[in-house]
Formats: structure tokens, C-alpha cells, sequence
């Protein structure tokens, strides 16, 4: 039986990238340290926000390109674009 | 990659369903077309849930059933309202072809093809930042430094809608303007698709879930059979995720796939892909000031076009058929001398006229019913409770109308709130 729930980076070990060295995702720090809430750490599905000691640290690399976490972030401290020239994930069964 | 002429009669933004609808449409009449993807192909950057109505993608490709990348018709539908380890299932098998299974990402590639074969340049790899401007007319698009030039432009750029955000036609999404979407495609033996979901060849099940699958945040669970694989996901209204949410949402979708009456169906299954997406949902908040402006048209998820009705969403037919009308308009509008506003405003008419149109009016109420939380909690804990009343017993057995009132009682649902939100759903649904 496959019971056993998967992790994230398990889960997004299926898909395909191809990464662009650009990140297009920014976040302003400075905003991010008066936010209490901050839905963007449970309600990306990529994980892409974590905290890491006190602060919120992000990767944009695994981005499945969404856009949850710029509709979400109640600051606008999240600037999200499209990757650019065709970069970032590759959906083939979606 | 051809050098691309500096002039085209039209450019769509996006090569999605709605925008290969249009250029396909488009360049069947003569049309010069351009056609810009900012994925490496069309498709690569398309998530849908799993279901397609065929008949409107019929209409506008004669020979879609010969050809295009159908998984599975739609035979069985089940909808299935869930309370803790037990559920409750209405399910209907027909014969009917009406929908199909498949992935976006291929149904998309074999929609740009056939614009393509038609005579549409197709780019990829394009991101298209904003719209060229001479006054208030689109005179055509820039892609960073670059510039296209076209007398009439399709945005077809989908629910995040960056170029339309950036010339200040529609503001900034809102959490109360979608829901999320996640999803799984997960490989599973063929002799699950035969004996769990008692599926023939070339049948396939739709499957809508309600209840705690959610924790009864409004939205829901969905699965669909494809060929030699399930999707399996949630939708939740992006508002109450952000404040009802606790946990990450990918995990909703691996419980859900471990719930212990669903836990067979993804037996020795395999994740194939995972995919998120925002969906219009809120509908009539989404929909720009207007649809055909001097130069250009909005169409599919940009301009909103999506039916959530809880047990069935429609998005990829909704946005194939607004580009083709997209399209239609163009035709009318090169006929009367020029893409004016004056002249494209048949696009919004023949809108009104379609089957688009008269479904997001008759149901525009639906994204208020979806707000009420009793339909994702109490309700379905009371489906369940009250069949385990009438079929879980030992000597005596229920009256039904008893145990009905019973188990909304159980719930927390006072008769009048009963009667008020049943005479709700019948207005609404």
C-alpha cells in the first residue's frame, strides 16, 4: 500500500526545470520582518518559503510557477514574474 | 526559427487553449498570425484538473475526435462527500461521450499543431511583457527591449495577468479572485483502473470529493482516470486558505491519496508530476473593465471565463471557445474596415450569445454558495452520519426523515438552517 505520505522535495523530484540563473522571484526582507501571518510559507506548493532562524528565506529554483505567493503575501513584499526565454518548469502530464 | 516579419495582422499572447483557438481559427481565414509562448513548447506550462467537455472544441476543430490526445471518455461520474474515515458516493454510469480525460500539456500541443499546420508562426521561449501603445490603441506587444507590431493583438496570457496588470487595464489579483489548485499525476497498474474504478477500455471516471478532505475549508478534491494514470487534487478558495489553511497545501493531496477508503485506488502508485495553478473563480470581479478595447481582446482564464460549479469545473472549453469568438470577432472587424473598439465589440456580443456567457449568468451565484462553510463541513459529516443511521445497524431500524433531522442536529445544523440552505443550493446550482 502507498499509505505513507511523500515529502515535498520527494514529490518534486518528478518534475523537470530548467532553471534560470535569473531568479524571478524577489522578496523584500525589510517588508517580511512586520509580517505576522505570512501565508506564503503553507500556501506556496512548491515550499519554495521557509523560515530559517527568525527570517523567511526562499528559492525560486522549484517553482511551479503559480503565482500563489505574489496573490497571497498581504505586504507585497513578493515580486513575481515569468522565468524568461523559456526557463523554468517543463510540464509534460498536467 | 524563421526570421519573424516586423508586421502581422494579428499576435496572441500565449499559446494556451484560448489562444491556440484563435490563432487556429484565424489562420483558417486568411489571417497572418503570430503566435508567442513563453514555455519552451505550447503545453509545457498548461495545468488543468483533468476534464474536458468535447462539443464546443468539436465545433471549432471538425476533426478533433480523429486525432487529438483523448485519454479517456468521461463514462463514470461519482461525487463523494467525505467525513473522517468514512464517505458518502452518489455515483452515475453513462454511456454518453460528452467529456474527455487527458493532459493539458498534450491536448495544448496538438491545439498549437493544428494552428500551426494552419499557417500561424508559432515562437516559443517568449515572454511577452507588455503591450505596444500608440495613444489608447494596442498597435502590438514587447517582449523586454523588443517589439512586435500587429493591428490587432489576442491576450490570451491566462489567470496571471502580468501584461494586463502592467498597462493598467485590470488590477492586481486578489485572494478572493481564485483558488488554488494542486495536483498530482501519479502511474497507476492498469489492473487499478480495471478492477478499482471498474473502468472498460477507453472508460474514464470524473470524481469530485467534498468534505474534510479540505478540512472543510471551501473547495474540494477531484480525481480523474486518464489512459494509464490518475490525477488526483484539491481546490481551495484562495481567501480562506490564507487565513484557514494549517498546513502545506501539497500535503492535503498526499492525505487525501492515503485516506483509508481511497488508499487502494493508489496502490503501488507512482507520482508522475505535480502541478499547482490559480483558477478563476470569482468570476464577474475578474472580468476586465472590457473585453475588446482599440486593437485588443481578452480572452480564457484573462478574462475570467471558468464555471466552478463544486462538482464540475470548466475552464479549458470555456477558454478555447472565447478565442474562437476572439477569433470570429477579428473576421467581422477586418470586414467593417479596422480593429477598433467600435468594430471588435462584436467579440462581447457574441460572447452574450454562447453558451459562455448564459452559464456564468445563470450561475452567478455559485461563488457565493461556495463561501458558505456549511456545504465543505457540516453537510457532508451529515451525509455521512446519516447513512451510517440507516444502513449501520443492529436491531431497529430508522425512519429516514427522523434520522435526517437527527444527523443535522448531530452537526450543528438547526432545521431552519436546513430549509434556507437547501432552498440556496437549489437556487444557485
Amino acid at each position: 500500500m502507498s499509505a505513507a505520505e511523500q515529502r515535498l522535495e520527494d514529490i518534486l523530484n518528478n518534475d523537470i526545470w530548467d532553471v534560470d540563473p535569473n531568479p524571478h522571484i524577489t522578496v523584500d526582507s525589510e517588508k517580511c520582518k512586520n509580517c505576522n501571518t505570512k501565508p506564503c510559507i503553507r500556501l506556496c506548493p512548491a515550499g519554495c518559503y521557509t523560515m530559517s532562524e527568525k527570517t523567511l528565506v526562499f528559492s525560486y529554483e522549484g517553482c511551479v510557477e503559480c503565482g500563489t505567493c505574489r496573490v497571497v503575501c498581504p505586504l507585497e513584499a513578493i515580486h513575481w514574474e515569468f522565468p524568461k526565454s523559456g526557463r523554468g518548469i517543463y510540464f509534460r502530464f498536467s | 526559427m524563421a526570421e519573424i516579419p516586423n508586421k502581422f495582422d494579428v499576435i496572441v499572447i500565449g499559446a494556451g487553449p484560448a489562444g491556440s483557438a484563435s490563432a487556429y481559427y484565424l489562420a483558417t481565414k486568411g489571417f497572418k498570425v503570430l503566435m508567442l509562448e513563453r514555455g519552451r513548447s505550447p503545453g509545457s506550462k498548461n495545468v488543468f484538473g483533468g476534464r474536458v467537455y468535447v462539443a464546443p472544441l468539436r465545433e471549432i476543430f471538425s476533426d478533433f475526435e480523429k486525432t487529438a490526445p483523448i485519454h479517456r471518455w468521461v463514462t463514470r461520474e461519482r461525487m463523494s462527500f467525505m467525513y473522517g474515515n468514512e464517505l458518502v458516493s452518489l455515483d452515475y454510469e453513462g454511456n454518453d461521450h460528452k467529456s474527455f480525460t487527458t493532459y493539458l500539456s498534450q491536448l495544448v500541443a496538438w491545439m498549437a499543431l493544428k494552428a500551426e499546420t494552419a499557417g500561424v508562426s508559432i515562437v516559443n521561449d517568449i515572454t511577452v511583457t507588455g503591450l505596444l501603445k500608440e495613444g489608447n490603441k494596442v498597435i502590438g506587444i514587447k517582449s523586454g527591449n523588443e517589439s512586435v507590431k500587429a493591428d490587432v493583438v489576442i491576450d490570451a496570457e491566462g489567470v496571471n495577468r502580468l501584461v494586463l496588470e502592467s498597462a493598467g487595464t485590470v488590477p492586481p489579483l486578489k485572494p478572493s479572485n481564485v483558488a488554488l489548485g494542486v495536483k498530482e499525476v501519479v502511474k497507476v497498474n492498469p489492473e487499478v483502473l480495471a478492477n478499482e474504478f471498474g473502468l472498460g477500455d477507453g472508460e474514464g471516471m470524473a470524481w469530485s470529493l467534498m468534505g474534510d478532505v479540505t478540512s472543510g475549508l471551501p473547495g474540494g478534491g477531484f480525481i480523474y482516470t486518464n489512459k494509464d494514470s490518475v490525477s488526483i487534487g484539491l481546490v481551495m478558495l484562495l481567501d480562506n486558505a490564507i487565513s484557514g489553511a494549517n498546513d502545506e497545501v501539497y500535503r492535503y493531496v498526499e492525505r487525501l491519496k492515503a485516506h483509508p477508503k481511497l488508499n487502494k485506488y493508489f496502490k503501488d502508485s507512482r507520482i508522475m508530476e505535480y502541478s499547482a495553478h490559480l483558477i478563476p473563480e470569482d468570476v464577474w470581479s475578474l472580468r476586465p473593465p472590457k473585453l475588446a478595447y482599440d486593437g485588443l481582446l481578452i480572452a480564457g482564464d484573462a478574462a475570467g471565463f471558468l464555471l466552478n460549479l463544486g462538482y464540475t469545473y470548466r475552464g479549458v472549453d470555456f477558454a478555447a471557445y472565447s478565442g474562437y469568438l476572439a477569433g470570429k470577432a477579428i473576421e467581422q472587424a477586418h470586414e467593417l474596415g479596422g480593429m477598433s473598439a467600435i468594430n471588435l465589440a462584436a467579440y462581447p456580443k457574441l460572447l452574450d450569445q454562447s453558451f459562455i456567457m448564459k452559464n456564468l449568468k445563470r450561475f452567478n451565484g455559485t461563488n457565493k454558495l461556495m463561501h458558505n462553510r456549511r456545504l465543505f463541513t457540516a453537510y457532508p459529516a451529515m451525509m455521512v452520519s446519516l447513512m451510517k443511521r440507516i444502513y449501520s445497524l443492529d436491531y431497529e431500524s430508522q425512519k429516514i426523515f427522523n434520522t435526517v433531522l437527527a444527523s443535522a442536529k448531530e452537526n450543528g445544523v438547526g432545521p431552519f438552517t436546513l430549509i434556507s440552505d437547501g432552498i440556496e443550493v437549489i437556487r444557485y446550482l
